[in-house]
């Protein structure tokens, strides 16, 4: 008798919470009939927030790989004094709410912030500039693609690599031939996670970019925007934004599917949170 | 830890102290609560929720710290309310969006409360050296606007459009979603100027230069309160809004820089 309960109630909690994490997404789409969905999406705000939105945020993508991968190769294979405080600063931005970015973001790129005032003498303004939602995305989005990167990295058996520098190869090729193809998955994991909370940012960027059709206004910021205008054009929004996260997460996982794995365990879709 | 005698005797007098102060306060709030209703105490309506436009946000707890407040744009909070949120009382910056809910039934009759001024404000370093609402026309100026949506954004359009100033719109950089966001970007000095009440200017003293708008370009700035048909205590909404329209309530209103209701209009 007990062990049926415990069982009913094993069950009931896991129905609850997939209930609860489905129902608001589900409820978008059932408040939104298709064909009005593609209605909004010629509307031009919706159009322009697309555009702005994954301008800056694959630009911004752009930039975290570029300078995060060496950043967590060199913390992940490297021992110094100082290390523990660099991961702790490039996981900063993680916890920090992302109001108090866009507050930091200001204080430092601002007319009268700390690089700022010397940018703007010499005639460069970055408040209320596209640019400006591009570093404000960079900033909240690299700490999610450097930690899993950090911990794919460290995940590689040193054997490998101190073996390929013995047979000849230098630094780079190594890196390119052996670490890189061994930490894909992990990077790609990282880099989805950026991706999605780049495209979601809000904040930081109101704060630091402000709001402008076409400018600034990223698909976020429409919501936001919009929902004392128009709700439907909210919804349609938001739908948008959940089909594209959707995709996001379907496109990582049959990409997964594709790499020779070394997982032990028999389920391949918890590979999201592998290193 | 042993108790010695110097611990009792700093007990005793801790004791003491604190009876004594609580003694003070006491005979304070009698003192206050005994007196007439229109004095420097304010009262406490309690047990409703206040939906207050965000240029309200010094005034109305000062006329009773009583209710919980939420703050935000007018249009914000109206679109909270058309989905249900838990409001006892809407009090808008304009009176077009209280009338729209009061057409869809949502609230009850409005009623005027109070009137503003829509102001030019600059940071004091003023960077763009804007001196007039002319000067918005000057190549490079980052002008900050609320959004068309929200009441001070729709003020904002009105006075453009009266000046013959639309191709100053070119100059947005921005558009927050309140005035008070708009007032921060200036006052931060990250905007060149922007347009908020002489209210929101008032706040920040030190910070921003107040340009006043010419009177035959300023809009009529009227404010509307109604009390929520959802709501669950329009007894308690009722009397705050009575206190809002009572002598004490329109003084401290004009203390804070708001103008009096024009007598057609109060309503009542």
């Amino acid at each position: 008798m007990r062990k049926a309960l415990l069982a009913f109630l094993y069950f009931l909690a896991a129905a609850v919470a997939l209930a609860f994490l489905t129902l608001p997404m589900l409820a978008i789409f059932v408040h939104v009939p298709p064909g009005r969905l593609i209605d909004q999406l010629s509307n031009p705000v919706v159009t322009d927030a697309l555009i702005v939105s994954f301008k800056t945020t694959l630009i911004a993508q752009a930039l975290v790989l570029l300078f995060g991968t060496p950043t967590a190769y060199l913390l992940a294979s490297r021992r110094f004094p100082g290390r523990s405080l660099c991961i702790t600063l490039v996981e900063l931005p993680l916890v920090l709410p992302p109001a108090v970015a866009g507050i930091g973001l200001l204080a430092a790129f601002g007319r009268f912030g700390l690089l700022g005032s010397g940018l703007s003498w010499a005639g460069i303004t970055i408040p209320f500039t596209q640019s400006a939602v591009t570093i404000a995305v960079a900033f909240v989005a690299s700490p999610l693609y450097v930690r899993q990167a950090i911990a794919a990295f460290e995940a590689i058996d040193p054997n490998l690599v101190a073996a390929s520098r013995t047979l000849g190869a230098g630094p780079a090729r190594t890196f390119f031939r052996v670490v890189f193809p061994l930490a894909r998955g992990g990077l790609l994991a990282g880099e989805a996670l950026a991706f999605a909370r780049g495209l979601g940012e809000f904040g930081a960027t109101i704060m630091f970019a402000g709001s402008l059709q076409k400018v600034t206004q990223t698909l976020p910021l429409a919501i936001y925007a919009e929902f004392e205008v128009n709700f439907d054009v909210t919804l349609a929004i938001s739908a948008l934004l959940v089909l594209i996260s959707t995709a996001l997460l379907i496109s990582l996982k049959l990409t997964a599917l594709w790499q020779p794995s070394e997982q032990t365990s028999r389920s391949r879709f918890a590979l999201l949170s592998s290193s | 830890m042993p108790i010695t005698s110097g611990h009792v005797a700093w007990c005793k007098r801790a004791v003491s102290l604190i009876a004594l102060t609580a003694l003070l306060i006491g005979m304070l709030t009698a003192g206050g609560a005994a007196a007439r209703p229109d004095t420097q105490t304010s009262t406490r309506v309690t047990g409703i929720t206040v939906y207050a436009a965000a240029s309200l946000t010094d005034v109305f707890p000062k006329i009773d710290s009583g209710p919980k407040y939420s703050f935000g744009s007018s249009s914000a909070l109206a679109a909270q309310i058309t989905q249900g949120a838990p409001a006892d009382v809407f009090a808008s910056a304009n009176t077009t969006i209280p009338a729209q809910l009061f057409a869809k039934g949502l609230v009850q009759k409005p009623v005027v409360f109070t009137r503003n001024r829509l102001v030019l404000v600059v940071p004091t370093s003023n960077p763009a050296g804007i001196h007039s609402v002319y000067d918005l026309k000057k190549q490079g100026v980052k002008l900050v606007i609320a959004a068309p949506a929200v009441p001070v954004g729709t003020y904002t359009l009105q006075v453009l459009q009266q000046m013959g100033l639309t191709s100053v719109l070119a100059n947005v950089v921005s558009r927050e979603s309140d005035v008070r966001s708009v007032l921060s970007k200036v006052a931060l000095g990250e905007a060149d100027a922007g347009f908020v009440y002489a209210t929101d200017a008032k706040t920040v003293p030190g910070k921003v230069r107040v340009f006043k708008i010419p009177a035959w370009a300023q809009p009529k700035v009227t404010y509307a309160m109604a009390i929520v048909s959802a709501s669950g205590n329009k007894a308690a909404a009722q009397r705050f809004i009575k206190e809002v329209l009572s002598k004490a309530g329109q003084k401290k209103m004009l203390g804070a820089g708001f103008l009096t209701i024009p007598k057609a209009k109060s309503g009542r």
